[in-house]
């Protein structure tokens, strides 16, 4: 467990990732229960007709009748989206920038230890977790779908799940990114939440507006979420996800190992 | 080759000048003392040697590698102990030097045995749960447990009892004895006299003098008080050499001295003394009468109301 600064990391995280975990598991049942009463209402189609032409859009209201366009709507639009980007963006901050304001950087950093291994490592445990949440959120969805027939097939979750853990780790590298940059964890914290908020923004307005369509592939949400995700299998768009969040952590490695280390 | 070898060390914060042009060199196996009042710059030069903040201008080499340049190969070489040590509350001593050990390689665990021994530390106890004297125990026995070729020690008695300071003043010494380079930044005076070969001052981000501990022992200036039991031989006492400056009320002295107070004592004794109390020099006052060259200007010194 202190063989090296992953492990150690992986299990300096344990406890949030339990928690996270059972949270999410909770999440996913109960909504997986409601399934079965939703699909055997008669009056949906007039409850649908009721909502407002953008919120059909946004949340894909429309998509109500099958077992995957309801997760797809309930869950994996909004909700485990959200999930995601803040157990990373939290992850992200904390491991160095924390580790600075705390005073441990300095003993840490005066061994053979480099920074930019330090980042990688820290990367690399951050993955480790969205992994584990990603994890739990197909194991979970898998049981439901047997359970209260959803009829979600294996491929299409994983895909769906990929694009979730993918979000988790784009923000959350951002945040980890920025906490090496700056060492402050708050600063972190707060412009990475404010770019996810501008990005589901731009997401959200590009599904709604047609002038905004055209710049709605910039965003990660629409590059996570536009296959479905339920049901698209794997896209390429992923791969932008893939290529930004290496972006940010190889940006911050000579940053980082360039700045000075704040005293505690 | 040089331990350590500084050029022209200059570190600005914004506009603040914490560090001006510092030149030095320490040899290899030797203890030096780095005595600075607070804010004189201890700690910029300390994480500068240490490779976590970079000179603004001029260099700092570690036998042989740049701090900035080679900063990991000099990181291997060197104990680390911080000003403010601070580790994972959530662990115990026993773990965090275990991670610490696997990060750097090659530690010999009954070094850790040994250095946990003599201080008096429990490695089962969270850390956070540690007292403070506790926990800086351990940041010293972090710094040490590899035997790093360069020992680079902030403050490090702050927060440790008397008789752990001895230990720890041993260990610095037996370091050196080794082979090992010890760098130990202080305020207190005693502190490092008491282990250094050679002691600089730093004054305002100046190093002011760089002197073996003999010498400065002998040109130190020393306030003591010397109540007696009748009325006492101010004009006496004034010729003893090294005698500075004298102010006396009905039964007390106090005297400024330079240098040993052997002669002092045995000329004042039989005049009957009923208490003498000497006071710790000031740095202050160590580099002033140092650049006077043992000049006859006098130190004005009030004599505080208790004896007034
Ligand atoms: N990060 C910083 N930003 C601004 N000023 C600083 C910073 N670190 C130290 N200083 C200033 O530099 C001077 C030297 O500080 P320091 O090296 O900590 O002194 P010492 O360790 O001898 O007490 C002080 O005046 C301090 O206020
Ligand atoms: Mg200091």
């Amino acid at each position: 467990m202190f063989r090296n600064l992953y492990l150690k990391a992986l299990r300096d995280q344990r406890k949030a990732l339990l928690g996270w975990t059972a949270g999410i598991i909770i999440f996913i049942v109960i909504e997986a229960a409601i399934w079965p009463s939703i699909r055997d209402m008669s009056a949906w189609k007039d409850l649908l007709a009721a909502y407002p032409e953008p919120m059909r859009k946004l949340f894909n209201l429309e998509q109500f009748t099958t077992g995957t366009g309801f997760m797809n709507a309930e869950l994996f639009s909004a909700l485990l989206p959200l999930f995601f980007i803040i157990f990373g963006i939290g992850r992200g901050a904390r491991a160095i920038a924390g580790e600075e304001e705390s005073g441990t950087l300095d003993v840490l950093l005066v061994t053979p230890l480099s920074p930019g291994r330090m980042l990688l490592q820290q990367a690399a445990a951050l993955v480790t977790g969205v992994a584990v949440l990603g994890a739990g959120v197909y194991v979970t969805l898998a049981v439901s779908s047997v359970l209260f027939g959803l009829g979600i097939g294996a491929a299409t979750l994983a895909a769906a799940t990929t694009a979730m853990m993918l979000l988790g780790i784009e923000f959350g590298f951002l945040a980890l990114a920025i906490g090496a940059i700056t060492g402050r964890r708050s600063l972190a914290i707060g412009a990475a939440t404010t770019l996810a908020v501008a990005a589901y923004v731009l997401y959200a307005a590009g599904q709604i507006v047609d002038s905004v369509q055209p710049w709605q592939p910039l965003s990660p949400f629409h590059q996570a979420l536009r296959e479905g995700p339920l049901g698209g299998g794997l896209s390429l768009s992923f791969l932008w996800m893939v290529a930004a969040a290496a972006a940010f952590v190889l940006a911050a490695i000579p940053l980082f190992s360039r700045r000075d280390i704040a005293a505690h | 080759m040089d331990a350590i070898k500084t050029t022209g060390l200059t570190k600005k914060y914004g506009r603040k000048n914490a560090l001006i042009g510092v030149d030095l060199t320490i040899e290899p196996a030797t203890v030096f003392g780095y005595l600075g009042a607070n804010g004189a710059g201890k700690t910029t030069t300390t994480r500068i040697l240490a490779g976590l903040i970079r000179p603004t201008n001029g260099t700092a080499v570690v036998f042989g590698l740049d701090a900035v340049r080679d900063r990991e190969e000099m990181q291997r070489r060197i104990g680390y102990l911080p000003g403010e040590f601070v580790a994972y509350r959530d662990l115990t001593g026993r773990n965090y030097l275990t991670f610490l050990a696997n990060l750097r390689g090659n530690v010999d665990w009954s070094i850790v045995d040994d250095l946990t021994g003599r201080l008096g530390l429990d490695l089962t106890t969270r850390i956070g749960d540690l007292s403070h004297g506790n926990r800086q125990k351990l940041g010293v026995v972090q710094a040490f447990m590899h035997q790093p070729d360069l020992l680079l020690l902030d403050e490090p008695t702050a927060g440790l009892d008397p008789l752990i300071q001895r230990e720890f003043l041993s260990l610095v010494r037996e370091a050196a004895n080794r082979g090992q380079t010890v760098f130990l930044s202080s305020h207190v005076l005693s502190e490092v006299q008491a282990v250094a070969d050679t002691i600089g001052i730093l004054h305002e981000g100046h190093l002011e003098v760089v002197e073996s501990v003999e010498v400065l022992k002998t040109q130190a200036v020393r306030h003591v008080d010397i109540t007696f039991l009748s009325a006492p031989p101010t004009d006496t006492l004034r010729s003893v050499a090294g005698v500075k400056s004298l102010e006396h009320n009905a039964k007390t002295v106090r005297l400024t001295v330079e240098g040993p107070m052997a002669e002092l004592f045995q000329i004042a004794a039989p005049f009957g003394i009923e208490q003498v109390v000497s006071h710790e020099p000031d740095l202050e006052e160590i580099f002033l009468s140092y650049y006077r060259g043992g000049g006859d200007q006098n130190v004005p010194q009030p004599v505080p109301q208790s004896i007034a």
